[in-house]
């Protein structure tokens, strides 16, 4: 749906992206991770065309911008007005009549749990956090875009807040939207998102979907990533076959413990364990968790 | 054309929900009070209150320009087909601004027995101004940070700035054997100098309606260029 092609942008004499590529399939919950300064918002702002490639090509896949959702980083809106004028006014402008925009407007802000006369009415100046996070993703969500672009969307909030933005961008999701969101937080990412792409310092180090036998944390390229089985203690023959298949995998008596490429191997070692009639005790498999691939991934 | 009418209207309430609001208020105001204390005829109404007006409809633009420099606009223009279509909600929301307080500058005056108008005559204002405001609302898209790119709207203000007084002080430069110079000046500040003299004098001929249609020429050409300015410039704006 989304495509970034060796993207290269600068600013000024700082390089923010280096010659990045990425695809983001249609129907995707696709997570930009990475630290600060990685140049996740900077991906999102090219998409909605606020900034412009030094070189390479982002393609929208036909979408015009009115089709792309776009809810920002910081919760950062005109202070003196109302939250069901602001959300009006995004409406209007969404290209929804006055009364669809009314009733739109309504729905959105009783769904995302800002309705009510009061809250309606409320200043944005005066509106919490949560509040104006919920805001902004109701004014993404109006005139019902098929891409949302979703700045932190989590940024800010309290638990039962993020379990509740978790929430409805699951739902979105469910009806048929691509999200493409930037977050710190990894558990969110982990919970929410069937794809990630980590970038650290404008790189792509890591992308994928997230599940699944190619997926993110199936790649077992984090060292963390082990496979132990435990047996009676094996014949030296059939130790030094096991531990012929990988350097990384050691047999100590009858503890066989596969770690990082070693992981690989896991089902020609039951093979050869089981053809032998060895007694398995125990088999627990530790994946690596998207934390580490991320650490590991950005070297933080 | 909705979608500005929309933001236009927003621009509007955002500005005088703020105190920058009060800043066109207190221009029209102090040149309500100022200009007519001695009183207006209808010639110099057309003139002088139609540059103040000007002045009042450039400072609302930069006022209206500058507000939209800011985060707050992301969302907004993410909603828009055009970018051009956010420096058009200026222009119009400045338009109309200056409209709402030239007519509260003029009706009091009128009211208080400041300014005598002869009807129909005077009707020629609603002809002539707008050409005017059109004009400056224009002018402040390239003189906002907003549009500005390396700093392009220092050299804007430098160029505005080097008219005028070139403008103001003509004879000088004459005397000096800069004459050159002040044709060229005069060149291009004759559509605006002529349309208020000739609206002034009552006089509608050729040059009447020339300098107005140069009038709007200008707005629209330097509106076009702001427009290719904005259309590829990142936006970076301070949350």
């Amino acid at each position: 749906m989304i495509y970034l092609r060796e993207v290269v942008k600068h600013y000024d004499q700082t390089l923010a992206l280096d010659r990045l590529s990425l695809e983001v399939p249609e129907g995707a919950i696709f997570g930009l991770l990475g630290p600060n300064g990685a140049g996740k918002t900077t991906i999102l702002r090219l998409i909605m065309g606020f900034l412009f490639a030094s070189s390479g090509e982002v393609d929208r896949g036909g979408l015009t911008p009115g089709e792309i959702g776009y809810l920002p980083e910081r919760a950062f809106y005109p202070p003196r007005f109302g939250v069901r004028e602001y959300l009006l006014t995004s409406a209007r402008l969404a290209g929804l009549g006055r009364g669809k925009a009314a009733a739109a407007s309504d729905r959105l802000l009783a769904q995302l749990g800002l309705g009510g006369a009061a809250t309606g009415r409320k200043k944005l100046g005066a509106c919490s956090r949560g509040m104006l996070q919920r805001l902004g993703l109701a004014q993404a969500m109006i005139g019902d875009p098929r891409l949302l672009l979703l700045d932190e969307p989590a940024s800010g909030l309290d638990p039962a807040g993020q379990k509740f933005m978790r929430e409805q961008i699951l739902a979105l999701q469910e009806a048929g939207k691509t999200i493409l969101l930037s977050s710190h937080h990894l558990d969110e990412a982990t919970r929410v998102c069937s794809h990630v792409a980590v970038i650290s310092q404008g790189r792509l180090v890591r992308c994928g979907p997230l599940e699944g036998s190619d997926g993110i944390l199936a790649l077992r390229a984090v060292s963390e990533a082990t496979v132990t089985i435990l047996t009676e203690p094996l014949p030296a023959d059939l130790a030094a076959r096991l531990a012929s298949l990988s350097p990384e995998i050691t047999v100590t008596g009858g503890r066989i413990v596969l770690a990082g490429q070693g992981v690989r191997h896991k089902a020609e070692v039951l093979r050869l364990l089981l053809g032998s009639g060895a007694d398995i005790r125990h088999l627990s498999e530790r994946q690596a968790t998207l934390e580490e691939i991320y650490l590991e991934a950005t070297g933080e | 054309m909705s979608r500005i009418w929309i933001l236009t209207w927003f621009l509007v309430r955002d500005l005088f929900r703020s105190p920058a609001g009060i800043v066109p208020l207190a221009a029209a105001l102090a040149f309500g009070l100022i200009a007519f204390e001695y009183g207006m005829d209808q010639p110099q109404f057309m003139s002088v209150a139609g540059v103040g007006t000007g002045g009042i409809c450039l400072l609302t633009g930069l006022l209206l320009a500058g507000r939209a420099n800011r985060a707050w606009t992301y969302p907004l223009l993410a909603r828009l087909k055009r970018r051009s279509e956010l420096l058009a909600a200026i222009v119009l929301a400045s338009l109309v601004i200056t409209a709402v307080l030239s007519l509260l500058i003029g009706g009091g005056n009128l009211a208080t027995g400041r300014l005598t108008l002869e009807f129909p005559s005077a009707l020629w204002i609603l002809l002539t101004w707008p050409a005017v405001w059109l004009l400056a609302a224009a002018l402040a898209l390239p003189l906002s940070i907003l549009t500005s790119r390396a700093g392009s709207y220092l050299a804007g203000w430098v160029l505005l700035a080097a008219l005028l007084v070139g403008y103001d002080q003509r004879v000088r430069l004459e005397q000096r054997g800069l004459g050159r110079v002040v044709e060229v000046i005069s060149v291009l500040l004759w559509p605006v100098t002529t349309l208020l003299s000739r609206a002034s004098a009552n006089v509608h001929d050729r040059s009447y309606f020339l300098a107005l249609g140069l009038t709007v020429t200008y707005a629209a050409v330097i509106f076009v260029l702001a427009g290719e300015t904005f259309a590829d410039k990142d936006l970076l704006w301070p949350e």
